[in-house]
């Protein structure tokens, strides 16, 4: 590309006998697309490919364990099939259940712990990285260790519990229990980021209407109501969506903590795609219900972040 | 502003932060103890809070599960993937903040691709690679299953959009001033990105390869999925020790400390940049 642009440019400035050569031989919009060219190239063959290869094989009769394998076009069969499909219904059901719960603790808790974190004068600094820590382990490895923790005999939480004088509690192992542990192990690992990135919003906000404001003698509540969550929405809608969008898609901490079950107490959407095409090998009906799954977080997401992105949208054509 | 002297809403708000702080972080703290009990205090009943450290755990874990080759291969696909990463991600993520392409919906689209479920398309991943696994090239060049470059492919492709968006903000700062200075000063358009632009840029470039790498290393579905045993990567490592006959705890846990403590190095080294890695460029932290 280098090489050609060379040449192709001293033949012009030769031409234009301008003695520094200036490389105007491309116009910006070509460069624009050459650079943007090979990250293009990858994204559409590894992210589109295997998208149109799952469109396929959802309107096809597709059993692994059956000798033909990938057989004959069904038209929506698949399709029907997910959408009259109980325990499909009940893991989007689950799902659901898990994304409400677990991000709005997150929001509330995160939002106090930043508000607490931008009020505190010692060891402001050191607090703050120290909250960053639950996010960059690993889900799956310090999944595995809450399992340990979580344990009904050898658990530090039920150990805990029992020098306190409170009953001990079968965390994962019981069917009403194991979907809140889950979200509480999703709270403790996601709270922080929700803390880490309100407490950037909060620093950030302008001095001078709050001082205005504290000379007029307003109320707390009322400068919180005012002034600082409406200045401060644009970063909140920005941090439930990121984590909606990862809630939904919840699947290590399942597989570390309860594999879905006790029976089917904790199988998310995710959880049991994975069932259908990796252990039941059934690849057209968990592709169908993959799409649908996949179609539904596409909208949903382009409908909460059509504010933000309009933002981007903007910032990038200032540009 | 608030007077300088200690008041005992000061004094709550500390203790409030430091108990809200203890349990953040008592988890992690009773992963390494217990990466250091013998395998009779991992098993009491109440669990014991003091014990005589030992390195048996650690010491199963390296010979009996070949934590060595899960490490290596980890940093090999990890490496490999965020050094792609950085170099596409960089060329497209400046032409977008230069020069906007698309007007903003290329960016949409590719921050969309990155929306989808992993579960969605891995079976593809999988069939892709079984089918190119057998071919001379997919020999050659170590992809299929349970080869390293199936997963720098899959990588690459899940932080390329990250990377573009993170690194787009980053890009944004750098004054068009010094880019038309260097032009009138004779360099051509892609002497200045490589020598102007970039070295600007080196901040967001780092936070961008290290949310990469933090990315590549932390990984686990399609790790589990795509490789046996040769290509295993340090994730499914760590869950290994879930079998048949039952859990070992022991090794299990010293196995999660070499998978995650040096993440949680890493975080606190970079914190200041954390915030920005962790919104896709957005928020400033």
């Amino acid at each position: 590309m280098a090489n050609l642009a060379d040449v192709s440019s001293q033949v012009s400035t030769r031409a234009a006998e301008s003695a520094p050569p200036k490389k105007r031989v491309l116009s910006d919009t070509w460069y624009s697309v050459l650079l943007i060219t090979p990250a293009m190239i990858f994204i559409f063959i590894f992210a589109l490919f295997p998208l149109g290869y799952a469109i396929n094989v959802s309107l096809r009769y597709a059993d692994l364990t059956s000798p033909q394998g990938i057989s004959d076009y069904v038209g929506l069969e698949n399709y029907r099939f997910a959408l009259n499909d109980n325990i499909f219904w009940a893991s989007v059901q689950r799902t659901l259940t898990f994304g409400v719960a677990a991000v709005a603790i997150e929001m509330v808790l995160g939002i106090a712990i930043a508000f607490l974190l931008n009020e505190i004068k010692w060891l402001k600094g050191l607090a703050r990285s120290l909250f960053i820590l639950p996010l960059a382990a690993s889900p799956v490895a310090v999944g595995l260790i809450w399992r340990y923790m979580y344990h009904p005999e050898f658990g530090v939480y039920n150990g805990i519990l029992a020098s306190l004088g409170l009953p001990e509690q079968n965390w994962l192992g019981s069917t009403a229990l194991a979907m809140p542990s889950v979200i509480i192990f999703d709270v403790w690992q996601w709270t922080p980021f929700v803390a880490l990135i309100v407490l950037a919003g909060l620093q950030a906000l302008p001095k001078e209407p709050f001082e205005a404001a504290r000379l007029d003698k307003a109320s707390t509540w009322r400068i919180l109501r005012t002034l600082t969550f409406p200045m401060l929405a644009p970063v909140l809608t920005l941090v439930f969506v990121l984590r909606a969008i990862d809630a939904v898609r919840l699947y290590d901490a399942v597989f570390s903590l309860t594999q879905g079950g006790p029976g089917q107490a904790t199988e998310v959407v995710t959880y049991y795609l994975y069932r259908l095409g990796l252990r039941f090998f059934r690849l057209d009906q968990s592709s169908a219900m993959s799409l649908l799954f996949l179609y539904a977080v596409v909208v949903f997401t382009a409908l909460l972040m059509r504010r933000f992105m309009r933002n981007i949208a903007e910032r990038a054509r200032r540009a | 502003m608030q007077s300088a002297k200690t008041s005992l809403g000061d004094v709550i708000r500390h203790l409030v932060m430091l108990v809200v702080l203890i349990i953040f972080l008592f988890p992690i703290y009773w992963m390494i103890a217990t990466s250091f009990k013998a395998a009779p205090d991992i098993l009491t009943r109440p669990p014991t809070w003091t014990f005589t450290p030992t390195l048996d755990n650690y010491r199963f874990a390296f010979e009996e599960a070949n934590f060595g080759l899960y490490i290596g291969n980890t940093l090999l696909v990890a490496g490999v993937s965020t050094i792609l990463v950085i170099i596409f991600g960089s060329l497209a993520s400046y032409s977008f903040a230069r020069y906007n392409p698309g007007d903003g919906h290329i960016m949409f689209f590719i921050l969309t691709t990155r929306m989808m479920p992993g579960i969605a398309v891995i079976i593809p991943f999988f069939l892709i690679f079984r089918e190119v696994g057998n071919t001379d090239i997919g020999k050659a060049l170590l992809i299929g299953l349970d080869r390293p470059g199936a997963l720098i492919i899959v990588y690459t492709v899940l932080n390329l959009p990250f990377a573009i968006w993170l690194m787009h903000s980053f890009f944004q700062d750098i004054p068009k001033e010094l880019e038309h200075s260097a032009r009138l000063d004779g360099y051509g358009r892609i002497q200045t990105f490589i020598r102007v632009v970039l070295p600007l840029a080196a901040p967001g470039i780092a936070v961008t390869a290290i949310f990469s790498l933090m990315f590549a290393w932390n990984e686990f579905l399609f790790a589990f999925i795509l490789t046996r045993d040769m290509a295993r990567t340090i994730t499914v490592g760590v869950s290994g020790f879930i079998s048949q006959q039952g859990i070992l705890w022991g090794p299990l846990t010293a196995a999660a400390v070499v998978c995650v403590v040096p993440m949680l190095l890493f975080a606190l080294a970079l914190q200041r940049y954390m915030v920005r890695g962790l919104t896709f460029g957005a928020v400033r932290g």
